[in-house]
């Protein structure tokens, strides 16, 4: 068993622990729930298998779902994200980066790192928010759920980013 | 097909992809209320107009069939319509009336005329169906508007018709509305106007009443329409009226005329010359 897998079970575990214990009762004004899951897909490396990223991100989103009595909702959401994922994360790369790169401040620099965090975590909330409401007669009330969540989880994932990948850490540790 | 099995393993995070999307919905809706309301209902719509498109589509398959069904409906229709519209012609005098056409105790036989006289006082039709065709003298002639006159003389193919236009001509009527009895005479002059006899002073005799035949010869059966009472006024001798009537038909331009066969019963006729021999 590989050690990037290990690495990942425990980001996971890690993470889920936290969403289902925090951040699933974190109603920053009414609107903002954040969904740290989107951190599990945003740090795939850049060479990693399609399949693969959608299978944990299924995987990811099916655990969520499992201690937040939203059936299905999350996985289809974080599915969704994991099929779009390489394809974000490649609009950002640097044209020099390696093979393996994992998007970090570090590797994207902090601009791309932002819009591309952004970008996903936006895609993960919007899907989420539309299956959750299921209609757009609110829509108003969907949007500003949807930007003010995406907006926490990002600023969620730049804090354990910081945490996790001090400054004069190695850019290609995953 | 090697190229087909290259694309599916090369997209096959595609169908990856697809395969988790349709687990998750399914988990969505199968345990979310509302979502899975709402799918159905969607659901429901979408299935709906599906088949509504294809019920489009297969109704459009069958337009043949449908056209010629509705053909064979419409040839029947056009039946029906020719058959009212040749009852109606022959009711088109009075359609509260009796129709006589259509009383199966006799027989008509279907002749033109092929000469006439309309401005003599002894006015006379001659028809092209004569004693070959079953036409005999002292039958009763007829055309679609109402009475014509009665057969005169006859030979092989033809016959001589004494019409209502004639000073000689007396045929048994009645008012429709009271039923009272009277003969209908002509004078000569105009050829649309009649005159009816005899016709009691106390009889209730009202203007555009119908004059038609009483049955009571075994000329004509009862209900054949003559005219219309036009001007009511007292006989000469003052002890019955005299009625004006404009007749039915119209002698200038009649050309179809029925002849009334079967009528004369035998047995009738027997028992009256029986009681006129006695009398005399």
């Amino acid at each position: 068993m590989s050690s990037t897998f290990l690495l990942r079970i425990a980001r996971l575990l890690i993470i889920m622990f936290f969403q289902i214990t925090i951040f699933n009762y974190t109603h920053l004004l009414g609107y903002a729930t954040p969904l740290a899951i989107g951190y599990m897909l945003i740090c795939f490396q850049r060479n990693t298998s399609r399949t693969g990223i959608l299978l944990w991100g299924f995987v990811t989103g099916f655990l969520f779902d499992s201690f937040s009595n939203t059936a299905g909702m999350a996985a289809a959401a974080c599915t969704l994200t994991a099929m779009v994922q390489p394809s974000l994360l490649s609009m950002f790369t640097p044209r020099d980066a390696a093979e393996d790169m994992t998007p970090t401040f570090q590797t994207l620099g902090f601009k791309n790192y932002f819009f591309y965090t952004l970008l996903l975590i936006s895609i993960l909330h919007s899907a989420f928010y539309l299956l959750d409401a299921f209609t757009l007669a609110d829509w108003q009330l969907t949007a500003i759920s949807i930007g003010a969540s995406s907006l926490f989880t990002t600023l969620i994932v730049f804090c354990i980013e910081l945490f996790v990948r001090p400054r004069k850490q190695t850019k290609y540790y995953s | 097909m090697r190229a087909l099995i290259d694309l599916i393993i090369k997209s096959k995070h595609w169908f990856v992809f697809l395969l988790l999307e349709a687990i998750s919905l399914l988990f969505l809706f199968s345990h979310t209320g509302y979502q899975k309301s709402v799918y159905f209902t969607t659901a429901n719509d979408v299935v709906g107009a599906t088949y509504n498109v294809i019920s489009s589509i297969t109704s459009y398959l069958h337009l043949q069939q449908e056209n010629q069904s509705l053909e064979q409906a419409n040839e029947q229709l056009r039946r029906q319509l020719h058959e009212m519209e040749h009852q109606m012609a022959e009711m088109r005098l009075d359609s509260l009336c009796k129709n006589p056409w259509t009383d199966s105790s006799y027989d008509l036989i279907n002749a033109q005329v092929v000469n006439a006289t309309l401005h003599k006082s002894n006015n006379l039709l001659t028809i092209n169906k004569g004693e070959a065709d079953g036409v005999k003298p002292e039958m009763g002639v007829v055309c679609s508007q109402g009475v014509v006159g009665i057969v005169y003389m006859t030979s092989q193919h033809y016959s001589i018709v004494m019409p209502i236009l004639n000073v000689n001509s007396k045929i048994s009527c009645r008012l429709r509305h009271s039923e009272h009895f009277g003969s209908l005479i002509w004078e000569r002059g105009q050829d649309n106007i009649a005159y009816v006899t005899n016709i009691p002073r106390h009889a209730e005799v009202t203007l555009k009443d119908t004059v038609e035949t009483n049955g009571y010869s075994d000329i004509f059966p009862s209900g054949i329409p003559i005219g219309k009472v036009q001007r009511i006024s007292d006989s000469p001798d003052g002890i019955s009226y005299l009625i004006r009537i404009t007749l039915f038909t119209d002698f200038a331009t009649l050309r179809n005329v029925s002849v009334i066969t079967n009528y004369q019963s035998e047995e009738r006729q027997q028992l009256e010359q029986q009681a006129q021999q006695e009398k005399q």
